[in-house]
């Protein structure tokens, strides 16, 4: 392992992303805390059969949370756990924080739980995308200040981490996460934010995949995508054959829809993951085929060789079919617009500039074959490209906590440290004038 | 957002016998080995471009000031300061996260810079690129 840091290791990260809350010390290489953002919850505290975190509605001011009944599971044990009646709720939609109920409740697991640490002893640094709103870090501040008491923050953009991380103060980040793809330019360590483009397009991917399982084609029947919580025993069954399993009678009724939504993306992601691709070269249904087969085993015993299909997933990163783009107005930029986009809200030399340091990060950034694919297509239409992609999974899929991680580590960074008196002396707008 | 380095009092003073005595030709600078503030650590009066470019070590990073001299078809000789940043691909991550976020204030601290070069490989820096970047600008 590399050591990445070394002046001081008392502050702590914490980045709050759309699949993932990523939580550790500073200096460190990789986050201590890795849980899922989204949570369960029940609506009915009857059946408690597990720890419950936080009474949401508590605090009174915001988060309008109907009944104070609520009973919430976070962590590593919370939504992916099946539970009778059990919702599964996403606090971050579009890379920002839409309901901050959950979050102390998440941090405390985060740093209590897993890390075992105590907030009120170190400093904290929070991470956030270019796009987030003035209330939304000032109410995060509020946050770890009021409730969790740490004794001093900050607030860093992922977009400038990213970049920092690189060893580039001006760079073009295309940060590909679980649910947004963002294209943010960075001049001298500072967002130009008119070329600012992100759109949900990791999630048009995922509903590609998702209607190509589930669909039925010429060779294969559609796919079911059923947990394996609720699969009471399955066959071994030969690749293609029709699986033989059954399903867990007495979860039937409790299964919520929301959970069972949330699974099935997971399903898909992994399938994805394991499978999926994107050819170098633009679609060619030749150089598909060529590529080979693929097995992939479902959680219900089904398994297939995927052949050219797989790589149909990749293609929506960077080109839609013209029949979806009629039927759909508000789709999701593809990765080439996104960049379009956001180099023509910028100077035409800054442009060059921007190009000649593209980097590449976040964890959907790992799809087989996007970089390679992604350096193709820009080659084509600029002059001088590079690509900077971290070859190491952990830097691309954590790249912003890590550039956070290190940034807090430096013992010249103290300076600018928000203290927990300046907060209660000049309150929430010291926030906006500390961390540019 | 920045590191809160600091810069040495002999940066701007070797800065300015490049800049007004002409006493060095191109000045290399780091960062102190406690990561607290940003020194020299080279300066010469070679001539030769290539020397300058050994000066930037393969896996470190690295900030310079360089007096670039080129000729301005049927205009003449014309001096330009470049300032590189240097942050090789293969540099430590920490390296690269301390140089980029104290760059804003070496570079705030140095008057007079026309030209900047951000390089990550030595093709970024080759004579030939930062010719093309330096003659660009000028008028």
């Amino acid at each position: 392992m590399v050591n990445y840091g070394g002046d001081e290791v008392s502050a702590l990260v914490l980045d709050i992303g759309t699949s993932t809350v990523r939580a550790g010390y500073a200096g460190d290489d990789t986050p201590k805390a890795i849980i899922p953002t989204s949570y369960g919850f029940k609506k009915d505290a009857s059946a408690e059969e597990d720890v419950s975190m936080t009474e949401p509605g508590e605090e009174g001011d915001a988060s309008p949370k109907p009944s104070p009944k609520v009973t919430m599971y976070v962590g590593n044990n919370g939504p992916t756990v099946w539970r009778e009646g059990m919702e599964v709720a996403h606090p971050v939609r579009d890379g920002l924080i839409q309901d901050f109920g959950p979050i102390p409740a998440l941090a405390s697991y985060a740093f209590r739980d897993v890390m075992r640490c105590d907030p009120t002893e170190h400093p904290l640094l929070v991470t956030e995308p270019a796009w987030n709103t003035a209330s939304n870090r000032e109410r995060m501040a509020e946050i770890m200040f009021e409730d969790f008491g740490v004794p001093a923050f900050y607030i860093a953009n992922t977009g400038v981490l990213n970049a920092f991380a690189a060893g580039k103060g001006s760079a073009l980040v295309i940060d590909i996460g679980h649910d947004t793809a963002s294209v943010t330019p960075v001049i001298d360590g500072f967002v130009l934010r008119k070329g600012l483009a992100h759109s949900a397009l990791p999630q048009l991917v995922r509903a590609h995949a998702h209607h190509l399982l589930t669909s039925s084609n010429s060779s294969r029947p559609g796919i079911q995508l059923l947990p394996h919580q609720l699969i009471a025993n399955k066959q071994a069954v030969d690749a293609g054959v029709p699986p033989r399993f059954t399903l867990r009678a007495d979860r039937q009724a409790g299964t919520t829809e929301s959970w069972r939504k949330w699974y099935e993306d997971r399903e898909v992601e992994e399938w994805i993951q394991a499978v999926a691709g994107v050819l170098d070269q633009g679609w060619n249904e030749q150089a598909a085929a060529q590529r080979g087969a693929r097995h992939y085993e479902f959680a219900t015993g089904y398994n297939y060789y995927f052949g050219s299909e797989r790589f149909s997933v990749g293609e929506q990163f960077f080109t839609h079919s013209p029949q979806l783009v009629a039927s759909n107005p508000n789709l999701p930029k593809s990765i080439p617009a996104l960049i379009t986009q956001s180099l023509s809200a910028c100077d035409p030399d800054i442009r060059q500039v921007l190009m000649g340091n593209v980097v590449l990060t976040g964890g959907g950034s790992l799809f087989a074959g996007l970089s390679e694919r992604l350096s193709n297509e820009l080659s084509r239409n600029f002059a001088h490209v590079k690509i900077h992609a971290p070859g190491n999974p952990t830097e691309r899929r954590y790249g912003g906590w890590l550039g956070g991680s290190i940034l807090a580590s430096l013992g010249t960074f103290h300076q600018l440290w928000i203290s927990k008196e300046e907060w209660q002396e000049h309150g929430s707008k010291i926030v906006a004038q500390r961390c540019k | 957002m920045a590191s809160g380095v600091g810069v040495n009092q002999n940066v701007l003073d070797t800065y300015q016998e490049l800049k007004l005595g002409k006493k060095h030709k191109y000045i290399v600078f780091g960062l102190s080995p406690d990561n607290t503030e940003i020194v020299v650590t080279k300066t010469s009066s070679d001539n030769s471009y290539e020397t300058f470019l050994a000066d930037l070590p393969e896996a470190e990073c690295r900030w310079a000031i360089y007096d670039f001299e080129f000729e301005r078809p049927g205009e003449g000789k014309r001096n330009k300061l470049l300032f590189v940043t240097w942050a090789p691909d293969d540099a430590k991550i920490k390296q690269k996260m301390l140089f980029a976020s104290s760059k804003d204030a070496l570079r705030r601290s140095l008057v007079g810079i026309s030209t900047e070069i951000q390089g990550t490989d030595y093709s970024e820096v080759a004579y030939e690129s930062v010719l093309d970047k330096a003659s660009r600008g000028s008028h």
